[in-house]
């Protein structure tokens, strides 16, 4: 056998899924840069294509294109804000990292330390400085947010949407504020409903000044709410953010 | 002469794909070609014509449906990154996305092979096709001409390939199933794929 003979070999038992893991992953590393490889593999991909025509197809959940949707807004989003991020919005960046580094949440929150927070900025053509619109992210990794909340310090109106944040059996998700007007534990803003519904005006007996210090947290509770008044599950935070540019760096 | 006995069923969508030059492939291309300029309807219209294909081929190999979405979730997410890789020259449209769903479906299983129990009905599966579904389908020379050169094979063979393609099993797993030591079931495997190579020459 020549060396043409086992090459095509070993790409045949690759396409097949046969070759073992090591020699798998070694000739997927090799194909991008070996132009002759990548044909021998589309080749035998062609070949044996024709066995998946007795596949019966099997019709994905509503909610998977959704999940890829966000996805690849998430990496397009990542791709174009980086640059700008550094050139706009560096304070803003910085001073939302600060908050976070100054942020305790009681003891719930000390075991969800690996949980990071992003801030997704959205940013008007022409900031108007009356808006009082502040977005905050919750995110589970660094993956993909959870939920989005938006709250209008104006109209002290909240809307909660979730992200990627599913229905969990018997849990309830609640969501918390601290402020450092009420000291360091969390309060219940209130208790997310099923098909994630949350009382608009719950923030209503807030001072808007207290809102936009605050930051806000998401837990996992049992169905209902937390027994305790405090945060029991794991939870997620967020800090509000405005969604003009220009606001922000009046927080500095 | 054919033996239907291998002819799988399949619905008359899924099977447009399969050859270069039938309509529902070009008009694959077409819609990859639009992905590749970052179309996201021409994506969604991509997504709606060629996931539960695509779905399919993932759970069979990974016979659990969590972790066959999520391996259509990083396909997708693949496909809109690379769709200016798609060359419509050297590869049908269908094949291609199948290729990145299938081979996602397998490194998936090799890193974490006691994921998946091996279902005991496998054999019944690759052997149970029924013939009807094909006679609405036009275009199916090339599927034929495969099935045709796979049933040239010792039965044994036949199943090999089919429970490698389809199912995703291992060497290891094939060497137990069969009885047989890793080495001749590799040499068995060389010279089934030697075979179809040969049978499908022009």
């Amino acid at each position: 056998m020549n060396e043409r003979d086992d090459l095509d070999m070993l790409v045949a038992e690759f396409v097949l899924g046969t070759l073992p893991k090591e020699e798998r992953d070694a000739l997927q590393a090799r194909r991008a840069r070996e132009p002759e490889l990548e044909a021998l593999i589309q080749q035998w991909e062609a070949r044996l294509a024709g066995m998946l025509d007795g596949v019966e197809p099997v019709e994905p959940g509503p909610e998977l294109f959704a999940r890829i949707q966000r996805t690849i807004d998430q990496k397009t989003d990542q791709h174009y804000a980086a640059p700008e991020a550094r050139s706009a919005a560096p304070d803003n960046v910085v001073s939302l990292r600060k908050q976070l580094t100054r942020w305790r949440w009681s003891t719930a929150i000390a075991s969800a330390a690996a949980l990071v927070l992003v801030a997704v900025l959205a940013t008007q053509p022409e900031p108007d400085p009356q808006a009082q619109s502040f977005v905050a992210v919750f995110q589970h990794n660094d993956e993909q947010p959870a939920f989005l909340l938006t709250v209008d310090l104006t109209s002290r109106q909240l809307n909660i949407q979730p992200v990627t944040a599913e229905p969990q059996p018997d849990k309830s998700y609640q969501l918390w504020m601290v402020a450092e007007e009420y000291g360091p534990n969390p309060r219940s803003v209130g208790v997310i409903g099923e098909n994630f519904t949350l009382d608009q005006a719950a923030l209503r007996d807030y001072d808007p000044e207290t809102l936009r210090g605050a930051t806000f947290g998401i837990s996992l509770e049992p169905k209902g709410g937390s027994p305790t008044g405090q945060p029991t599950g794991p939870a997620i935070h967020g800090f509000l953010y405005p969604t003009s540019a220009d606001q922000g760096k009046g927080r500095n | 002469m054919y033996s239907d006995s291998h002819q799988p069923d399949a619905s008359p969508g899924a099977s447009d794909y399969l050859s270069a030059d039938h309509e529902g492939s070009s008009g694959i291309t077409r819609l990859l070609h639009r992905v590749a300029q970052q179309d996201r309807k021409a994506f969604a219209e991509l997504y709606e014509a060629t996931a539960p294909k695509l779905l399919a081929t993932v759970l069979r190999i990974l016979k659990d449906r969590t972790w066959a979405d999520d391996v259509i979730h990083d396909t997708y997410v693949k496909v809109w990154h690379k769709a200016n890789q798609f060359d419509a020259e050297r590869s049908s449209p269908i094949t291609w996305l199948a290729a990145i769903a299938r081979h996602g479906a397998i490194d998936e299983l090799r890193r974490h092979p006691a994921r998946r129990e091996t279902a005991s009905d496998e054999l019944d599966s690759i052997a149970d096709h029924s013939p009807t579904a094909h006679e609405q389908i036009s275009d199916q020379q090339t599927v034929k001409h495969l099935n045709h050169c796979i049933d040239q094979l010792e039965k044994d063979r036949q199943d090999m390939v089919r429970l490698a393609y389809l199912n995703g099993w291992s060497r290891d797993q094939l060497a137990k199933h069969f009885d047989q030591p890793i080495n001749t079931v590799k040499t068995w495997l060389h010279r089934a794929l030697k075979q179809i190579k040969r049978c499908l020459e022009p």
